[in-house]
């Protein structure tokens, strides 16, 4: 029982691992077009792109060209005619950009043709646009200006979109995200998919569907393990093959894309024959304390398999025979086991982790093999009462990975932990837990807070540096981390969670190179500083409000959901006159302000609109930080 | 993370070595009093989709109860006594809290030890939920799992005493450490929001308790804690485990032994073989180990238990302290402490008195039986004693997960060892009930022994320099209700156990729980029972020796054993911590065991190397016992396959 949760994070990883064996990544360098076949012109290479996130593509509306006008245009700037107001953007590379007209409006076509494959891009999309990738040509993910979308259908980004056959049998209805991690328009969004083509027999009658293994938006899994039976809607061509191109939906609107990288995944033949086992045993701490000795038994096997042994404990066991393989290629190989272990291929050495009692391991490594056969050699020992016995061999084969092992011998997990999910009723639910920032375990912060609101926008708090840490729209947490079992103390925000920084956000400064205090996980109260007070629930709306002190000056955060948004108010009180008070608001690579007046942060990833009070932006650290003057209270929104 | 996880599991598997002794006597004697004749265990129904995984309990001034739990919520219980019959009430208080892991009342508002702070909550509106979680004290946390926080207690002068776990190592993932100041301490924090850094030597401090103003915690066994005991805490006191000391060199830390400076005196085995760091285990046979109260001649903050709680018997997991305060409402035994254990899923009785100005005293089981593991106790106004319970993460012998019960004095007095006192030349047992003279005159009704624990940085310790007490005579006073018991060998600083078998009460009950463990820190000074007032009758010397069942000793691998006879060998080997003859607990029951049909061999290997696969239906896999001696194991071994119905 106690097994169990590890048990299924070494599945999960499994399943997460695929991506370098056979195959090699390649990155689409967008420097120019020459990774797709010829278009009318609507797609273009650019330097940036900004999307004014107020202007929707299909409004001609004067408003925003008011605002162009009044900022004036720099030279560098063309604004194709058809939508000039939505999106601007300036020549260079590195970024694909879609400008469509009632002429020019192709779908892109990659030179290249693929069958499993696994990428990642970044894309982004203006208000009101609509696009799509078509894996093989075929199957698509649908891009939407989705933001904000409670309820996302088939149709909203992330979607796998339907088809329009009305013949009994070719109808396929789509499938919708798990949930709708969509950003705000204009902001780069990430997505990374890997798909698993549709297998044919001989004959070429279709013997297994496409497969989305998982789609992942924004960093949040929207589908996992849904075959696709049948192309969806405007397919390059209705049928299917074990081949076929990347296609770019260009004809509803723009879209950009950068940080295009792709894997194209190989099946491959392997297979293990002649096996022979020795098993020794006694209670060995490392692989030469018995590898030298004469081995209680030995004997052939048909399946590489740690049933042989006859003591559940205090083994030594070596396992030998032929691995062939079918082509030449880089072949990945897991090793999954308990105790120690160590894998020998080729005569050489690929993993090897002594310790009598390690935990659920699995090691990876990566071999070049030609067509032939070959020896292979694996030894596993274990001294560690509480595990059972367990040795798996995977290779990885186009997107999946294949076991080599008999089935008892590492036998799938079948005794998964049940979630434990927690979501705001009709009041704000408030939860302290650790929060691993970024999802860093090194980075855990060990005194947050997570605010989940009824109206699905959701935050957590940092009470040991009264700093907002992190925002997120949808689901609240996953407190599985915390309360299953003994738990680590953590939980797990639920959605596309939008990290922001991570230090104490107001302080004196002495010089303009004066840094936000970092508040370290060792760090004590220290007289007159930060000075956490806890938090009240405020009676008509069930919110918390945080109390702290800053070297005599009273701080409370207000914190609440504002439309799409969520606006921090800060209130001083007992601000004196000491001067150089400084609170930061944002931090990234990269600041800019919008033509709507807001600031993109760290290139784009989300904004913040600064109320009462004109911000800086100030270069520190190699980092640019937004940046407000305190002498009052003031707030600011986050929109993302 | 995955060698944490590690971690807890061998943590785990190790420290689950529990004892049930007072239910097998129950099921072994027919018509014998039991438990439950005294102290009856009542549930507090929860509704449905409440999951009370209670981490502290405290009394309110109008009778309610109010509990918080593992999953952050404060829930407080109206009618928690069921006056005629009607269901208690929850009302959620507060909610949102850190694995809050104690609860205390004081003066309007209720105060709870989170993970990372000490935090008030009030409730300023009069709508029974609070509205204001407010910081007393936060203190740093590393973020590793095990770095829990227990408490607080309030001391006298209004302040509050909060303990802190250690993390464990990540390659040495056995080893305690304090990853941030003031892990592995206990911390006194004043209402004015400082901290004053009390004691250290901390590994688990789950029980806190504070008795006459003064402070005392109980420890688990794990590495340098060699089994569970009660601490008197006066500030600057080291109780032993070396985390804490890293930061013995701040301006404010009253313990001032350095690190360098214990492990000068005991080595703290943290020796690598081809680049690993290897787990210590025990030393077999060792000559000399160390002793923790060896400690006391280099370092004068170094305490030893004031009570030890022998591990694997007096619990595994030992949980709050509280004292008897309902002046007779819940019995005999007014002004006495409880202890709770959550492994275990029990509550033991602890008598302490003070000698040459240092507490030391006795401790004997009480009542298990509880649904999960025993962490909070209070005091309900009804003289019942609210229990809070849960076991998530480490099982306990209890096998639901979560709970509030209470444990209520049926009006009966048990016959039991009400005090065991220290003498210059031996003990005084006081009891409940009368004794009958003559079995108490009778040196056959009692036998005991001394033993110790070690002190090294291997997960706790098996029972080391075992002795036989050696009784001299025994004196009854003209009431009946005391015995000197004057023993020849007493050591200081030992564990004396003293088994009262034979005695009976004047109505001729056995005596319900037989054992005392008696903590010998120091013998008082004193005359000596003068030898001519002693009875030094042994009842075995005029019986014919064919009544005193000779098999045990003659025919050592005979399968005849009765359980009468094979269970001192349980109880000494600590089997029956896990197993009981019928009845599944923690580990098989001693029959389905006998149904497997190993061999007497087997078994015997099966106790040295368990595979716990074997039984795949049980949480907690068993630990390795190589300490069982070949020759006990052996007659174990053959016990259990006697169980087995002979083949038809």
């Amino acid at each position: 029982m106690k097994l169990i949760k590890f048990r299924v994070i070494f599945l999960l990883t499994l399943a997460l691992c695929a991506g370098q064996a056979n195959a090699q990544t390649m990155a689409l360098t967008l420097q120019d077009l020459s990774d797709f076949k010829p278009q009318a012109g609507n797609w273009l290479i650019v330097g940036d792109v900004t999307m004014n996130p107020d202007v929707d593509i299909h409004e001609k509306a004067e408003v925003s060209l008011t605002e162009e006008t009044k900022k004036g245009k720099k030279a560098k700037i063309t604004t194709p005619p058809a939508m000039p107001q939505a999106v601007t953007f300036t020549s260079g590379t590195g970024i694909l950009l879609n400008m469509n007209d009632d002429k020019k409006k192709d779908q892109l076509i990659s030179a290249f043709e693929h069958g499993d494959i696994e990428f990642e891009l970044e894309v982004m999309l203006p208000k009101g646009s609509n696009s799509g990738i078509y894996l093989q040509g075929r199957y698509e993910v649908q891009l939407f200006d989705s933001w904000g979308v409670k309820n996302p259908t088939y149709s909203d980004i992330g979607g796998i979109y339907r088809n329009w056959e009305s013949e009994p049998g070719k109808i396929y209805m789509g499938k919708a995200p798990l949930s709708n991690p969509a950003k705000a328009p204009g902001l780069w969004q990430k997505m990374k998919i890997s798909f698993q083509a549709p297998k044919f027999d001989k004959a070429g009658n279709k013997i297994e569907n496409a497969r989305f293994n998982y789609v992942d938006l924004n960093g949040v899994r929207i589908h996992e393990n849904v075959e696709v039976p049948l192309p969806t809607g405007g397919p390059i061509e209705n049928n299917e093959k074990a081949l076929g191109p990347l296609m770019i939906q260009g004809d509803h609107g723009p879209v950009a894309f950068r940080n295009i990288k792709y894997t194209l995944m190989k099946s491959v033949e392997v297979s293990l024959s002649n096996i022979t086992y020795q098993t020794w045993y006694g209670n060995y701490k490392i692989i030469s304390d018995y590898s030298g000795l004469k081995p209680s038994a030995s004997a052939q096997v048909s399946e590489l398999t740690c049933e042989v042994l006859e003591n559940e404990d205090g083994f030594g066991s070596r396992y030998q025979g032929t691995i062939s393989v079918s082509e030449d290629s880089n072949y990945k190989f897991t090793l999954a086991y308990t105790g120690g272990a160590r894998l020998i291929i080729n005569n050489q050495q690929l993993t090897n982790y002594q310790s009598a009692d390690g935990w659920w391991r699995t090691d990876e490594a990566t071999i070049e093999l030609k067509a032939g056969s070959y020896p292979f050699e694996i030894y596993n020992y274990k001294n560690a009462s509480w595990l059972p016995p367990r040795l798996g061999l995977f290779v990885q084969t186009g997107s999946l990975l294949k076991p080599l092992h008999a089935f008892n011998s590492f036998p799938p997990d079948d005794q998964p932990v049940a979630p434990i999910l927690i979501n705001p009723g009709n009041e704000p639910r408030m939860l302290r837990a650790f929060l691993d920032f970024k999802g860093d375990n090194k980075q855990r912060l060990t005194h947050t807070i997570g605010v989940g609101d009824p109206s699905g926008i959701n935050y957590v708090y940092d009470l040991k540096a009264g700093n907002l840490v992190c925002v997120w729209r949808g689901d609240f947490v996953d407190a599985t981390p915390m309360w299953h079992d003994r738990g680590d103390g953590s939980f797990k925000p639920m959605g596309a969670t939008q990290y922001l920084f991570n230090n104490q956000p107001l302080a004196f400064f002495t010089s303009s190179t004066t840094s936000f205090p970092l508040i370290t996980r060792d760090a004590e109260i220290k007289e007159g500083e930060y000075l956490g007070k806890g938090y009240e629930v405020e009676e008509a709306t069930g919110r918390p409000i945080f109390k702290y002190t800053y070297q005599g000056i009273d701080v409370e955060d207000k914190i609440y959901p504002d439309q799409s948004s969520l606006t921090h108010e800060v209130t001083i009180k007992n601000r004196g006159t000491k001067s150089g008070l400084y609170y930061k608001v944002a931090e990234g690579k990269a600041i800019q302000q919008m033509p709507n007046g807001t600031y993109a942060v760290d290139d784009k990833s989300y904004y913040i609109r600064v109320k009462g009070v004109t911000p800086l932006v100030r270069e520190n650290a190699g980092k640019q930080e937004l940046i407000v003057p305190v002498e009052g209270s003031f707030s600011y929104s986050i929109i993302w | 993370m995955k060698t944490d996880l590690k971690a807890m599991k061998n943590i785990f598997a190790i420290a689950i070595t529990l004892s049930l002794i007072t239910s097998i006597h129950a099921s072994s004697q027919l018509n014998a009093p039991k438990e439950e004749d005294y102290y009856k265990i009542l549930t507090l129904p929860t509704p449905e989709g409440i999951l009370l995984e209670v981490g502290g309990v405290a009394t309110l001034p109008d009778g309610r109860i109010a509990v918080c739990t593992r999953r952050g919520d404060v829930w407080i219980v109206e009618n928690p006594s069921m006056e005629k019959g009607t269901s208690p009430r929850y009302t959620l208080f507060a909610s949102g809290l850190h694995e809050a892991l104690g609860l205390a009342y004081k003066d309007g508002a209720l105060y709870t030890a989170q993970r990372g702070e000490l935090t008030k909550l009030m409730d300023k509106n009069g709508d029974g939920k609070a509205d204001v979680y407010e910081t007393v004290y936060a203190w740093p946390l590393s973020g590793y799992y095990h770095e829990y926080s227990f408490g607080p207690k309030i001391a006298p002068d209004g302040s509050f005493f909060v303990t802190g776990n250690v993390a464990f190592g990540d390659e040495e993932w056995w080893r305690g450490e304090s990853r941030v100041p003031w892990r592995g301490w206990t911390m006194k924090i004043h209402p004015d929001g400082t901290m004053e850094p009390w004691a250290t030597g901390m590994r688990s401090p789950c029980g806190l308790g504070m008795i006459d103003g003064e402070f005392f915690y109980d420890d688990n066994q794990g590495d340098w804690q060699g089994s569970g005991g009660i601490f008197h805490l006066t500030k600057g006191s080291f109780t032993g485990h070396p985390a804490g000391l890293k930061w013995t060199g701040r301006d404010n830390s009253p313990v001032k032994i350095s690190t360098e400076q214990l492990y000068s005196k005991v080595d703290p085995r943290q020796t690598k073989i081809d680049g690993q760091y290897m787990k210590p285990e025990n030393i077999a046979d060792e000559k000399n180990p160390t002793l923790l109260y060896s400690l006391k001649n280099d370092f004068p903050e170094a305490r030893v238990p004031a009570v030890w709680l022998p591990h694997g018997v007096l619990g595994i997991s030992n949980s709050e302290i509280i004292r008897d305060e309902t002046a007779g409402k819940f019995g005999p035994f007014t002004g006495q402490i409880f202890v709770g254990d959550q492994g275990q899923s029990k509550i033991m009785r602890v008598v302490m008195e003070k000698v040459k100005g240092e507490f030391q005293g006795v401790a004997f089981d009480f009542k298990s039986g509880f649904q999960s593991g025993v962490l909070r106790m209070n005091w309900g106004h009804d003289g019942s004693l609210y229990a809070g319970l849960t076991n998530r993460g480490w099982g306990s012998a209890g096998t639901t997960t979560a709970g509030l019960q209470r444990l209520i004095w049926t009006g009966k007095v048990p016959m039991e060892m009400k005090i065991v006192s220290a003498r210059p030349d031996g003990f005084e047992i006081e009891f409940t009930q009368a004794v009958d003279r003559k079995t108490a005159e009778d040196l056959d009704s009692y036998f005991g022994r001394s033993y110790i624990y070690k002190y090294h940085p291997v997960y706790g310790s098996p029972t080391v320099n075992e002795e036989k007490l050696t009784i001299k005579g025994v004196k009854v006073s003209d009431d009946g209700f005391r015995v000197r018991v004057v023993v020849d060998n007493l050591r200081q600083y030992y564990l004396h156990e003293i088994i009262a078998t034979g005695i009976k009460s004047k109505e001729g009950l056995p005596v319900l729980h037989n054992t005392a463990y008696y903590t010998l820190n120091n013998i008082p000074d004193g005359d000596k029972l003068p030898i001519s007032e002693l009875r030094t009758k042994r009842s075995s010397a005029t019986v014919k020796p064919a009544a005193v069942k000779p098999s045990v000793k003659t025919n050592p691998s005979s399968k005849s054993f009765t359980y009468a006879e094979i269970e001192p060998l349980l109880v000494k080997n600590t089997c029956t911590a896990c197993h009981q003859v019928n009845k599944r607990q923690v580990g098989p029951a001693f029959s389905d065991i006998a149904k497997r049909k190993y061999s007497n061999e087997r078994i015997v290997q099966l106790i040295y190397n368990p595979e716990p696969k074997n039984w795949p239906e049980h949480e907690t896999p068993m630990a390795p016992m190589p300490q069982v001696p070949k020759d006990e194991a052996l007659k174990i071994a053959g016990w259990i396959n006697s169980l087995r119905a002979p083949a038809p």
